[in-house]
């Protein structure tokens, strides 16, 4: 096991625009997905407004795909059209996705029309959606990836989850490509999931480190990006963009619905990501938070970045995505990821949509901020205590 | 690069559970089969699963309520207990970051979604419990096993349907081989739903009556429910604290078929992939392999591409391996069925037994392969695949070797 892992390409499909050249120019106009839902009576929230997947996936074969499948689809295929590698991906590519509630919508679905038509009436196409992993079943059909396909689930960490074991698995030998990422659908149970639990800003705005900060704004969407070992890379001419170095996760084991103050695992998360990476703390040039607007999961993550970069936080700047993304589960670490590697390219940090004032002396801003090095730390952090860290590198031959 | 033992087996199963009632009923070829006691099925065509009776969450659960989770979550803390006790690690002196939990499921907690549309169906859709919601996400497994033991290390679930124990074991043997944790609770744990029973029959796969995987007559799967947990542990690390150790993981290989949501490909294309792989993460060849745990559900379609598979692969040899399928007594225990046959396996290379195929009445003429029919058999099996296929045409296969001693 040797050799560096790299990313060659992207795609993304996301509150605020689709295609990762688009994502780009989102993020840097300081756009925010949040807004008063098409689907939802209103509820404010950061959907793919208008999403209608035709437009990448063209009509053949969408049927069956549900629209966590669909967001997947059109995000590994434009990663895999980046990379010239859509006619067929092989018996060397496959996926690795991150993703929280599944195809919870489609399972939900198939068990009402099972209680109120009778079990003999359900339809059997659907079935197979049942699965929480059938949106990365789904995607290796359509584009043909006979290598590994898994799918990793732990809560808001799951995407980074996903990249890290994509890193790992190149590593191994076990793939040659893989896309890896993550996919998480809005739907009407992980909206509801989202009021009932006392999560969402009634103010319907999500201000990460915000003093008056009051709660998230549920998101969705998939970002995938095209992984793969730095020889494979050259061996057919593509440019890497990134490196994915070392990563950290740490449970702190206090049920579903605990934010801790001592911020324990999430500050071990980090540091276990830069142990791993072989950097020490000052080599950091930014920070991707995973602040969302939670009152106890904002404090947490200040405190672990307290606990790791000390003073060194009243200096080193912060993007909070979640500002103009929300909490998009499963797939919020992806889209975490894919900003910090846009940071480190542009040598600038995007501005954080609409924080406000904002408390524990986070550099967070409205405006972008210059990113100097090499590094960049993004965070993962969740109420069920799933905390993790990934370290990247800006690619140098 | 680290070596990976198991250290620790926990199982809780339809004919069975904790590691030595578990493996008295296998190797006496005891079913778990039985009339659906779960649900009312009425309404359906068929009528038998593989349930667990007799489990009571709180015989095992110390830190944690049983009420505060799913079934799933109990299951897979209650397996996760049984492989602790069983592996005598102390954690009360262990570095809990240093231990991580893996655990694959198919349908993480699916009777959040049965009470959920159960509500809704009687008008009360707003009382459904606001708990039910972050339960459901399967996370909440691994996040259970973890909160109850107190592991601080790596925590994931592996929703990959019915290879998901074997990739969580996957998982788990990647973290201690490369040195990021010590050891690893590694399974996987599914309930009984009837959201899988409705669909598998309207499919038309349930088996009226029982499970005979290979037979020439065989008539499906029986959906069961259960959880495996393992102890996995570096070779040093057990060595030095003395344990005792069932089976050493070799390697994994994973693979897609690209064929199909629910069919497997019919020449067994990602299956032998699946294999190759693992072999070459093991660095052993098909020479070396002396028996097989098989997916094994028992549908005409699963069973003819395994066996098709397993011919297409090992050529000459393929009549000299044995293959069976513990699936014919566990029924098709979903997220759980590898990680069960995965404890199966560690204990046939630790006790020199295998456990058979049973209901085997008449053989499948297209095939001639030993598929260990309705006895046990003593053949010391030295090193092991055991083979999960999925829904989405996933394919996982995972390497044993029984363990001599020595440490390097």
């Amino acid at each position: 096991m040797a050799g560096r892992v790299v990313v060659t390409g992207a795609g993304v499909i996301s509150p605020i625009a689709a295609g990762y050249e688009e994502f780009e120019q989102a993020l840097y106009r300081g756009e925010s997905g949040s807004k008063p839902s098409d689907r939802f009576q209103g509820a404010t929230v950061a959907e793919v407004s208008g999403f209608e997947a035709q437009r990448w996936l063209g009509n053949k074969g969408i049927r069956v795909l549900d629209r966590g499948a669909r967001m997947l689809c059109v995000a590994a295929q434009m990663a895999l059209a980046n990379q010239g590698l859509a006619e067929d991906g092989g018996p060397e590519v496959g996926m690795v996705c991150g993703t929280m509630f599944g195809s919870v919508h489609s399972i939900v679905s198939f068990d009402w029309s099972g209680l109120t038509e009778g079990p003999s009436y359900v339809n059997p196409m659907e079935f197979p959606n049942t699965v929480i992993n059938s949106a990365s079943g789904q995607a290796a059909i359509r584009y043909h990836l006979r290598g590994m396909n898994s799918s990793i689930c732990s809560g808001f960490a799951s995407s980074l989850y996903a990249l890290h074991y994509a890193a790992e698995c190149l590593r191994f030998g076990r793939a040659r490509v893989l896309l890896a990422g993550g996919a998480e659908e809005l739907c009407d149970e992980s909206l509801q999931g989202f009021l009932r639990t006392g999560m969402m800003s009634p103010s319907g705005c999500a201000r990460p480190f915000g003093a008056d900060r009051d709660g998230t704004v549920p998101g969705e969407g998939s970002a995938m990006w095209v992984v793969e070992s730095e020889e494979s890379a050259a061996g057919r001419g593509a440019a890497p963009w990134l490196e994915i170095c070392g990563f950290g996760a740490r449970q702190e084991a206090q049920g579903l619905q605990h934010y801790s103050p001592r911020a324990e695992a999430a500050g071990d998360a980090i540091h276990m990501a830069l142990a791993a990476s072989s950097i020490a703390p000052e080599q950091v040039a930014c920070v991707v938070a995973s602040a969302g607007g939670s009152r106890e999961g904002d404090a947490m993550e200040a405190a672990a970045l307290r606990s790791v970069f000390g003073s060194r936080m009243d200096t080193l700047p912060v993007f909070a995505p979640k500002a103009a993304l929300g909490e998009a589960l499963g797939a919020s670490g992806a889209f975490a990821a894919m900003a910090a590697g846009l940071a480190l390219r542009r040598g600038s940090l995007p501005p954080t949509a609409g924080c406000g004032p904002v408390e524990y002396g986070m550099r967070v801003s409205p405006e972008p901020q210059p990113v100097e090095g090499e590094f960049a730390l993004v965070n993962a952090f969740g109420c069920d205590g799933n905390c993790a860290a990934l370290v990247l590198r800006l690619w140098k031959n | 690069m680290k070596r990976v033992v198991v250290t620790g087996i926990g199982v809780i199963s339809p004919i069975g559970s904790g590691k030595a009632q578990f493996w008295e009923a296998l190797l006496e070829g005891k079913s778990g089969i039985r009339p659906v006691a779960s649900f009312d099925t009425s309404a359906f065509p068929v009528h038998i699963g593989a349930e667990v009776l007799d489990f009571q969450a709180e015989r095992y659960l110390r830190r944690l309520a049983p009420a505060s989770m799913g079934r799933a979550s109990q299951l897979a803390t209650a397996a996760a207990r049984l492989a602790l006790d069983d592996s005598g690690l102390d954690l009360a002196h262990a570095d809990r970051r240093a231990v991580g939990t893996s655990i694959g499921t198919t349908s993480g907690e699916p009777q959040f979604v049965e009470l959920y549309n159960d509500l809704r169906k009687a008008g009360n859709v707003e009382q459904a419990p606001a708990e039910i919601f972050p339960r459901y996400s399967c996370s909440s497994i691994s996040v259970h096993v973890a909160t109850e033991f107190d592991l601080r290390g790596p925590c994931l679930t592996i929703p990959t349907a019915c290879a998901a124990g074997n990739h969580a074991i996957g998982q788990g043997f990647d973290l201690i081989r490369t040195g990021r944790v010590e050891a690893v609770l590694a399974g996987g744990a599914d309930s009984f739903s009837r959201i899988p029973y409705m669909g598998f029959a309207r499919l038309g796969a349930i088996a009226p009556q029982r499970c005979q995987p290979f037979d020439r007559n065989r008539k499906g799967m029986v959906p069961g429910e259960g959880a495996g947990m393992i102890l996995l542990e570096s070779l040093d690390r057990a060595v030095a604290r003395g344990a005792r150790i069932y089976a050493e993981v070799l390697g994994y290989g994973l693979s897609c078929d690209s064929h199909h949501m629910t069919a497997s490909h019919p020449e067994g294309d990602g299956a032998i992939r699946a294999m190759q792989a693992a072999l070459k993460d093991s660095g052993v060849g098909i020479e070396d392999i002396d028996y097989i745990s098989a997916h094994g559900t028992g549908t005409p379609t699963n069973d003819r591409v395994e066996s098709t598979a397993m011919c297409r692969l090992f050529g000459e040899r393929a009549r000299h391996v044995p293959m069976s399928s513990i699936k014919s007594m566990v029924g098709h225990t979903m997220g759980a069925a590898s990680a069960i046959e995965a404890a199966a396996c560690t204990l046939a290379l630790d006790t020199g037994w295998i456990p058979p195929t049973i209901n085997h009445e008449e053989s499948d003429p297209d095939f001639d392969l030993d598929y260990v029919p309705n006895q046990s058999r003593q053949t010391r099996p030295q090193v092991v695949l055991n083979n999960a296929y999925a829904f989405g045409g996933n394919n996982a296969s995972v390497c044993f070797r029984r363990y001599e001693g020595g440490v390097v």
